[in-house]
């Protein structure tokens, strides 16, 4: 029960802290829509692609644009965790009796809370722009599930990363470094036949094109369960390493 | 009864770097221990081994009752811990930094409150409780972090280089907070700092620390007392001449052999000689040195302070220590935080 009460605590002071930056509470509702609206541009002429058969672009695309925003979301949610190192909040936190686990959980929780309030939205505007979700409300929620599981994973990594090197410099890098060709070695922009037969393996070992699969079933084909159990199982893989090697990182490093 | 109690406690770093080795020091219920010695010098590493947040490479230590290694959780709770880095969250009222801490330690909503309030009035910060610490001036947040160890009222605080980087007014302030911890609500207090004064005026009892080793405990006045009288302090040359050297050597040999000397230290290109009777030892001195040909530039003679014991059990000043052995996160840290 402490555990759960401490990450409780924390989770609201994340939340305060983000609440009081009205910039960026703006642009992360914002950017989402951004991308929806500046994607389907680019790539309207797709629509006329056989691949893509009756279905338009944005509603190929819009399931892509929800895994991205959980995803660049959640990677960057180690930074806060630098600034904790940073200030010597971190190992102040570390002299009290507050349970170790709560400390990573809680950041970990709170960037997830965002995310999937982020991804309701792009649901919402997405269906007034007029695509048409096959599942309906119960397949939105299988979606966000799916999508959590992602960020889940992410996050945990990105935290975990912090704490491994301690500054921010390398922490950008290998975020830079990994979140741009994990999103690119998957279908998220591009349907996976159309894709060069060697990426088209690539994004067989790649969690983000899990997610994309079935986040992109639930809205264009219904419920495809040979996807959705793949989806379920290979995300919650990811999201258990994640957590396993966020936890390491706090044991070892967080002195 | 002793609050801490370590035996031959140690933390070499991976590399070899050996930060702390091998001390043994008691403190007592109630008293304010300071832990004086320059930067790098092991304080703390010490406290960090102490307040759990490291492991002793080997020894033990015992706080609170409380073996730091075999039981960490329980000398979390009995200890608070205000570290040299103001670890408060910029971003969030003192108010909510205050109130997260109390959560820490598992106080109920209302007993967080009343503590919350009577603590703010303690510190002197009762009408800023609501404002973000990013508008607090830097005497403020280490007032608030100081509130910040007391939230769960513990028998021990450790306070690690209280006033370092608070202009001299703060630091006054600062000092009559900690005595009044110590005198009118029984805190022990393990004090780490580097400025003598600090330690001088607030602890009752003394560790000097240097390289990682205990080189002496006593009082100050005990500590003083060892150094065995008056302190005259001879600048035979100016510092960094090539000849100073020599004038050193000759100084040394001329008075090493006198009586009444109890003591020589050489340090910055000054002399110090520990003499019973300053007043009447230094026309002899002057006398001696003329006698060998050597031309004393000044004299001055002084009751001694810790700077001399400081300077008798290490064989250098403090002063000529400070600014190096800064790491270079520390050095990070210092430009990131913005001037307050």
């Amino acid at each position: 029960m402490n555990v759960i009460a401490d990450i409780w605590y924390q989770v609201i002071r994340h939340w305060k802290t983000q609440i009081r930056m009205k910039v960026w509470i703006f642009l992360n509702l914002f950017q989402p829509i951004l991308w929806l609206v500046l994607f389907t541009q680019i790539f309207k002429s797709l629509s006329n692609n056989p691949e893509l058969g009756s279905t338009s672009y944005l509603q190929f695309f819009a399931p892509g644009v929800v895994v991205m925003t959980v995803m660049f979301g959640s990677a960057w949610a180690g930074m806060g965790m630098l600034y904790d190192i940073d200030m010597g909040i971190l190992s102040k936190m570390l002299a009290t009796p507050v349970s170790r686990i709560s400390i990573i959980t809680s950041r970990v929780v709170a960037s997830m809370m965002l995310l999937v309030l982020q991804a309701i939205i792009i649901f919402i505007l997405a269906i007034i722009m007029g695509v048409d979700i096959e599942t309906g409300v119960p397949g939105v929620l299988l979606a966000l599930l799916i999508v959590s599981l992602l960020g889940l994973g992410f996050s945990a990594f990105s935290n975990g990363l912090a704490l491994l090197f301690k500054r921010p410099e390398p922490l950008m890098g290998v975020i830079n470094f990994v979140s741009m060709p994990m999103m690119f070695m998957s279908s998220t922009m591009m349907p996976g036949n159309l894709l060069p037969g060697w990426l088209d393996t690539v994004r067989q070992f790649n969690p983000v094109d899990y997610a994309v699969v079935g986040v992109r079933g639930l809205v264009l084909e219904g419920y495809i369960w040979s996807d959705l159990w793949q989806s379920l199982v290979v995300l919650t893989a990811w999201a258990i390493a994640g957590i396993f090697f966020g936890t390491m990182m706090f044991r070892s490093k967080a002195e | 009864m002793s609050t801490i109690q370590t035996d031959k406690l140690t933390k070499v770093f991976p590399g070899g770097i050996t930060a702390v080795d091998a001390i043994d020091f008691e403190v007592r219920e109630g008293e304010i221990f300071g832990f004086l010695g320059p930067n790098g010098a092991g304080k703390t590493t010490t406290i960090k081994m102490l307040n759990t947040l490291i492991r002793p490479t080997s020894g033990t230590a015992v706080v609170a009752g409380f073996d730091v290694v075999k039981h960490p959780a329980e000398v979390r709770r009995s200890i608070g811990y205000v570290a040299q880095d103001v670890g408060i969250d910029e971003h969030a009222t003192g108010r909510e930094n205050l109130t997260l801490y109390g959560r820490f330690y598992r106080l109920d909503g209302k007993t967080i409150k009343e503590r919350v309030d009577s603590l703010f009035a303690l510190v002197d910060l009762a009408s800023f409780e609501d404002k973000m610490v990013s508008t607090y001036s830097g005497g403020m947040r280490k007032r608030l972090d100081i509130a910040m160890g007391l939230i769960h009222q513990p028998k021990l605080i450790f306070l690690d280089e209280p006033t370092v980087g608070l202009d001299p007014q703060t630091r006054a302030r600062m000092w009559e907070y900690i005595q009044s911890l110590a005198r009118t609500m029984g805190i022990t207090i393990f004090l780490t700092t580097h400025y003598m004064d600090e330690a001088d005026k607030l602890a009752d009892r003394i560790a000097i620390i240097d390289r990682g080793k205990i080189m002496t405990i006593g009082t100050p006045d005990e500590l003083k007392r060892s150094i065995g009288g008056d302190v005259v302090t001879l600048s035979p040359c100016g510092t960094g001449e090539p000849e100073c050297a020599a004038f050193m050597e000759r100084t040394r040999s001329v008075l090493s052999g006198q009586q009444f000397v109890k003591g020589l230290q050489a340090s910055n290109g000054d002399v110090a000689v520990y003499v019973a009777q300053g007043e009447s030892a230094a026309p002899n001195i002057m006398r001696l040195l003329a006698g060998a040909g050597v031309e004393v530039q000044r004299l001055s003679v002084s009751r001694p302070t810790l700077d001399d014991v400081f300077l008798k059990y290490t064989g250098r000043t403090i002063r000529a220590q400070e600014g190096t052995a800064t790491s270079y996160a520390e050095m990070q840290r210092k430009r990131n935080r913005r001037p307050s």
